[in-house]
């Protein structure tokens, strides 16, 4: 109200040009030393402690809008992200399954170390590549052949027990009989008694033919190799006797058994060179002239 | 007691609400608002000073705007002084034309508070950039266009209290 060229009836303090002076004055003074050298900073902190309560209660409507907001999330979104968490979960478990594999894989392989270690004989371990392509002959191709020394008649033999011969051998690759094959013959002993017997497979599993059916043996003894071939050393576990059928009509006792190698799965197996060979023991199996050779 | 309703006769100002109306400016500068939104709201406590300066010439003067000033710049923790200076000066200057101010109409007010807004932020930029910060853009400039804008909104709800009722 005050201006110069007014008659002043009331008195009101400094007229406002001196006000526009002093604030401008302490304004610049403020700016030159909060700017030069932050004198300002202490007192700010501690109004910004003295505002922080009422910071807060300006906050609380604004954080609880919000906390409605994400209540009413559109049903879009949550559609579309659960979409992608499931896609997600699809494709974390694709990698679980093969880390699993991996996995036991790696546990195989060390087992199969472990054996080849524990043997002071020297030991080839080999990968299982594939299984013959012929369903009526038992047979598996491992990735060693030739070139590692392997040679026709040597036991396979898994962590569990006997798999069975190498009956083929090739520059890089072997071909394996297993003991289910029914050309496949292993000489065994029942471990509990020492009896001797020889082990047939039949195409699918193993049995022990021509004992007596007073022969003792009964289901759960182990059949082992008894290493009177000159070509299996002796004690590798082969199988594990199943049931005893002693038919009085018959002249043998029925045994069957369920072989103790992996001779269906796992990926490594251990090759066991001959323990002496002798020119005239033949691999034990017939050459598998049904089978074209594979790969 | 704003002139440009003279058919009405108005109940005196009472300090309160003026109070009432900085404390509630200040509180909105407060509120987090979403990122970029800075870039449109208009400078309320701003607009409450001019608003005052003009209608309140005895109760809202230059001191007045250099301590709100002074509050507004510890609430944007901005630069000490800034908006002190800013305010300073433009309650300085619609306090020199009040007398010319008040018989405007809503219009021509606008007009007036635009300049007077874009002299705020000119001011605030200068005090900005005079310590070492760089230039923020011509949208800076758009807050006082906002502000005119919502002038006669403000007069019309700060009338509302002071209106007698029949």
């Amino acid at each position: 109200m005050e201006f110069s060229n007014t008659p002043s009836f009331f008195h009101h303090g400094p007229s406002p040009v001196a006000r526009l002076a002093i604030s401008v004055t302490l304004s610049l003074a403020l700016l030159v030393g909060d700017s030069q050298f932050g004198l300002m900073e202490r007192s700010r902190e501690g109004l910004s402690v003295a505002l922080y309560p009422l910071q807060q209660a300006v906050n609380l409507p604004v954080s609880a809008a919000r906390h409605v907001g994400d209540f009413f999330v559109r049903q879009a979104e949550l559609k579309t992200e659960n979409d992608e968490l499931k896609n997600r979960q699809l494709a974390l478990a694709a990698q679980i399954v093969r880390l699993q594999a991996a996995e036991r894989d790696l546990n195989e392989l060390k087992k199969t170390n472990q054996l080849r270690i524990s043997r002071n004989d020297q030991g080839q371990i080999a990968e299982v590549l594939y299984t013959g392509r012929d369903p009526f002959s038992h047979k598996i191709i491992i990735d060693k052949g030739e070139d590692a020394g392997l040679s026709t008649g040597q036991p396979v033999l898994d962590e569990a027990g006997l798999i069975g011969q190498v009956t083929r051998v090739q520059p890089l690759s072997a071909e394996v009989t297993l003991v289910t094959d029914k050309h496949q013959m292993v000489p065994v002993m029942i471990q509990r008694t020492g009896v001797r017997a020889i082990l047939y497979g039949y195409g699918g599993g193993v049995e022990v033919r021509y004992l007596p059916p007073a022969a003792d043996i009964k289901p759960g003894d182990l059949l082992q190799t008894s290493g009177i071939d000159g070509l299996y050393p002796a004690g590798l576990p082969v199988a594990k006797v199943t049931a005893v059928e002693r038919g009085s009509g018959a002249s043998f006792a029925r045994i069957t058994s369920t072989p103790l190698g992996g001779i269906d799965h796992g990926r490594f197996v251990l090759a066991l060179p001959v323990r002496t060979v002798p020119a005239a023991v033949q691999p034990a199996s017939a050459p598998a002239t049904a089978t074209p050779p594979p790969g | 007691m704003s002139l440009d309703h003279p058919q009405e006769l108005l109940k005196p100002v009472n300090l309160r609400l003026i109070y009432l109306s900085f404390a509630l400016a200040i509180t909105a500068e407060l509120i987090p608002l979403p990122v970029g939104s800075t870039r449109w709201m208009p400078d309320f406590v701003g607009l409450l000073l001019i608003y005052w300066a003009i209608n309140q010439p005895r109760l809202v003067g230059v001191g007045t705007g250099f301590t709100i000033g002074l509050i507004a710049d510890i609430a944007t923790a901005g630069l000490f002084g800034q908006h002190a200076l800013a305010y300073s000066i433009s309650c300085y200057l619609a306090q020199m034309r009040q007398r010319q101010l008040v018989m405007f109409n809503l219009g021509q007010q606008s007009l007036v508070v635009l300049a007077l807004l874009l002299t705020n932020q000119i001011i605030m930029v200068l005090a900005r950039m005079a310590t070492g910060a760089a230039f923020v853009g011509w949208h800076y400039f758009l807050p006082p266009l906002i502000g005119a804008l919502l002038w006669p909104l403000l007069t019309k709800v700060l009338l509302a209290p002071y209106r007698q009722k029949h």
